[in-house]
């Protein structure tokens, strides 16, 4: 028995794997108790909710991570521009504190990161102009009127530079497609003659862009706020070298300023819940569910059921995404958003359906975080690069007020045979 | 036995009674106690149980009555488990289910002439884990899902009793049962379109109390022959989820009788019948009378048969399920009688409306006496 019981407690171990699960022959040998699933609306839910944005946006021309070019006649026409820094006009031959001034210009590129654009659009080009160095972000579309019209310096057809062999034509302006990232960069060779270093301005130069095409001209150009992607000059210049042999030097610049000048002016906020555009507006409304989902295991489903109000206009390229934020505190407009607890729905240019915000895991969170403000934020996706927005009604359209649809579970009986 | 050696397996009998909290200790489960309070168990030892309950009476270490401590000779330990396999034969479905359990333990000796005892078993067992399939409309659509009703625990006998000597022939036996237990309960809903629908897991914690008085009694008669009547009144059991009452149910009556013929030293014969008062309990529920019997051959290394029948207080639709079985075990002493160890297997069969139950089992006892 001594030399067997090792072998006994080696088989009582081995056994202890329960398998207790099975199916169910209900209900004669099922538990009485059920899951019993509830699906109600709430049309009192959202109370207190507003609109901000106008006419200083959350994200605005001068501070949003692209600049919008587009020419669509009878609905919008938007112009990037930028201005560079100061060259500086004295450059050291070598490691030491002697500087020999510039003396002339070899060649300009201009580098521009085109981030999106309609695939329909064909024959895209892209004129530059030279902007007055005064542009800032108050300057109007109408005050560049004139400056558009006679300051031309050159124009690229990008679509027929990408047909090119080696996308590069007989001035040196070339394109690079990155179809990993799904953008396209844009060269554009440019001389002394184009952007002659005036001695006052120490060659600031400020440009503006222009988009045409046989239809769908809409373009997104990445902005220096976009890390990376940002409008660069690159100057090569000839450095005077004491009678030897002419020195090159590069000197690259980014913009100090940058930002689109577009027609017509954004429209003022009304009593609708405005989201997108720009400047780029958002909604924030409070929410108030009852106690019944207060227990976050009992939540399956949360809809946040918007009617639109206009309709966003645009192309099809507009078509945008809407982010719903939670807050971390309750600010009004200036509530700071959590960027960890978000639900996204999609709006397609021109509906009027109904828009759908699956906001489940929002309530799990404010459910969860007794502390956390019950106010939700609407804003759109990739805020500032988009002239689309929708309107909502708001709670104060009794007929068209936002509601929250539920679906949740009551308690189980437990503790009940 | 060396002392060192004694102590180490008394040890060895508390740990295992340390790890077993009266919260889980089990006995076999039954789909058939899924609609109802739970599967009733069984207060037996392995070699009761090894013959088919019929000793249990009789048997000091199954603790079923007070007045059988009497024949505990000295201070005894004793614990067990069990693992069971049972295949479940539906009507349109067959499946198979496992478990492994410590269904008691129990610790008892003679105390300045009073025969003292303790321990635990199951009273009822509520561990099961249903699955079903079904669908619902949501938002003007057919949503299929999966329900999985689940419950691991159960309501332990926590048995304190004494038992005395009334002349060389007659025994009786008091005991109280505390009947304390809990049950992890879940319910869960899983979706199949779980991108749109979030799982629903609840879960609560369900506590049981209740209490028992019992009385037994044993008779000599002659050196060959013994009976044994017990009678036991339990209260009822609240439930409890968190600290609000839920439930309230009566709790049965039981009554006890059985018979022992030992002709020899070596040789030992019993029967038993016990009638259980379910229907108080539940509306649906049956008054269940249970028989048994079994013998023993040998001493030293005994072996055990039995056979057993009766019925089940719960079953589908107030219909009462029956079941029989047979068992066979052995044992054996070491250490000059100071331990033993006992093995068992069971096949059992219940038999109800619309349910099949095939239930193998295999018990494995160690008691010892310092």
């Amino acid at each position: 028995m001594g030399r067997a019981l090792p072998w006994l407690a080696a088989l009582a171990f081995a056994a202890c794997t329960d398998k207790i699960a099975a199916p169910g022959d209900c209900p004669a040998f099922c538990p009485s108790g059920t899951l019993s699933v509830v699906d109600t609306v709430l049309p009192m839910a959202v109370y207190n909710d507003s609109a901000f944005g106008r006419p200083i946006g959350y994200v605005n021309p001068f501070n949003s991570l692209t600049l919008l070019a587009e020419a669509l006649p009878g609905l919008r026409d938007s112009r990037p521009i930028f201005r560079t820094t100061k060259l500086l006009l004295r450059l050291p031959l070598s490691t030491d504190t002697t500087t020999s001034p510039v003396i002339g210009i070899d060649s300009i590129y201009l580098r521009l990161a085109i981030l999106r654009r309609d695939t329909a659009a064909h024959h895209l080009a892209i004129s530059l102009y030279k902007m007055p160095l005064s542009i800032d972000s108050n300057t109007t579309f109408a005050q560049l009127v004139g400056p558009f019209t006679d300051s031309l310096i050159r124009s690229v057809n990008v679509d027929s530079l990408i047909a090119l062999p080696g996308r590069r034509n007989a001035t040196g302006d070339s394109v690079l497609v990155d179809s990993l990232n799904q953008r396209i960069i844009l060269l554009m060779r440019l001389d002394s003659a184009d952007l002659p270093i005036d001695t006052p301005d120490s060659g600031a130069v400020a440009l503006g862009i222009r988009v045409a095409a046989d239809t769908l001209a809409s373009i997104a150009i990445g902005s220096s706020e976009n890390v990376g992607t940002g409008p660069l000059l690159s100057w090569y210049l000839r450095v005077d070298s004491l009678g030897r042999a002419t020195a090159h030097r590069l000197q690259t610049r980014s913009p100090a300023f940058d930002g689109f000048v577009y027609d017509p002016p954004a429209p003022a906020l009304d009593g609708n819940l405005t989201v997108g555009g720009v400047p780029s507006a958002r909604s924030i409304l409070r929410v108030v569910f009852p106690r019944i989902i207060s227990d976050s295991s009992r939540l399956i489903r949360a809809t946040l059921e918007l009617v639109p109000a206009v309709a966003p206009q645009g192309i099809k390229a507009d078509s945008f995404g809407i982010a719903a934020h939670a807050t971390v505190t309750d600010f009004g407009a200036k509530s700071p958003i959590d960027l960890n607890h978000v639900d996204t729905t999609g709006v397609q240019i021109g509906m009027t359906d109904t828009v759908k915000v699956e906001v489940t895991r929002l309530m799990r969170f404010w459910i969860g975080d007794s502390l956390a403000p019950n106010t939700m934020v609407l804003r759109q996706t990739g805020e500032g690069g988009n002239f689309a927005e929708i309107r909502f009604y708001s709670s104060r359209d009794p007929a068209h007020r936002p509601l929250l649809r539920l679906t949740y579970s009551n308690p189980f009986p437990f503790g009940k045979p | 036995m060396t002392r060192r050696v004694r102590i180490g397996l008394t040890l060895a009998v508390l740990g295992v009674l340390a790890g077993v909290t009266p919260g889980v200790a089990y006995a076999q489960e039954s789909q058939f106690g899924i609609t109802g309070l739970g599967t009733p168990g069984r207060t037996e030892s392995v070699r009761a149980r090894s013959t088919g309950g019929a000793f249990a009476q009789f048997d000091s270490l199954s603790f079923l009555t007070e007045a059988s401590l009497v024949n505990i000779g000295s201070l005894t330990a004793t614990a067990s488990i069990n693992t069971s396999n049972r295949d479940l034969e539906y009507p349109a479905f067959n499946t198979w289910l496992r478990t492994t359990r410590f269904p008691s333990f129990t610790l008892a000796g003679p105390v300045a002439g009073v025969f003292l005892g303790g321990g635990f078993s199951n009273y009822l067992d509520r561990t099961y884990s249903v699955v079903t399939r079904d669908s619902m409309i949501l938002r003007g659509t057919m949503q299929p899902y999966y329900d999985q009703i689940t419950s691991d625990g159960g309501v332990s006998d926590v048995h304190l009793g004494a038992g005395f000597r009334l002349g060389r022939a007659l025994s009786i036996g008091f005991g109280v049962h505390l009947l304390p237990g809990s049950t992890k309960e879940s319910a869960t809903r899983l979706f199949d379109d779980s991108a749109t629908y979030s799982a629903v897991h609840q879960i609560a914690q369900v506590r049981y109390e209740g209490y028992g008085l019992q009385a037994s009694a044993l008779l000599n008669l002659g050196r060959a022959l013994s009976i044994s009547v017990y009678g036991r009144d339990d209260s009822h059991l609240n439930q409890y989820v968190g600290d609000t009452l839920t439930n309230t149910t009566e709790l049965p009556k039981t009554v006890g009788a059985a018979l022992m013929w030992r002709p020899s030293g070596k040789f030992r014969l019993a029967g038993s019948a016990t009638l259980s008062t379910w229907s108080e309990a539940f509306s649906t529920a049956s008054n269940t009378v249970n028989w048994s019997a079994g013998l023993e051959i040998g001493r030293t290394s005994p072996v055990r048969l039995g056979v057993r029948g009766g019925q089940l207080p719960f079953g589908p639709n107030g219909t009462t399920p029956t079941e029989w079985g047979a068992s066979l075990g052995t044992g054996r002493q070491f250490a000059h009688g100071h331990g033993a160890l006992d093995l068992g297997v069971e096949r059992l069969e219940r038999t109800g409306e619309g349910l099949t139950e095939q239930v193998w089992s295999v018990f494995f006892g160690l008691s010892v006496r310092p």
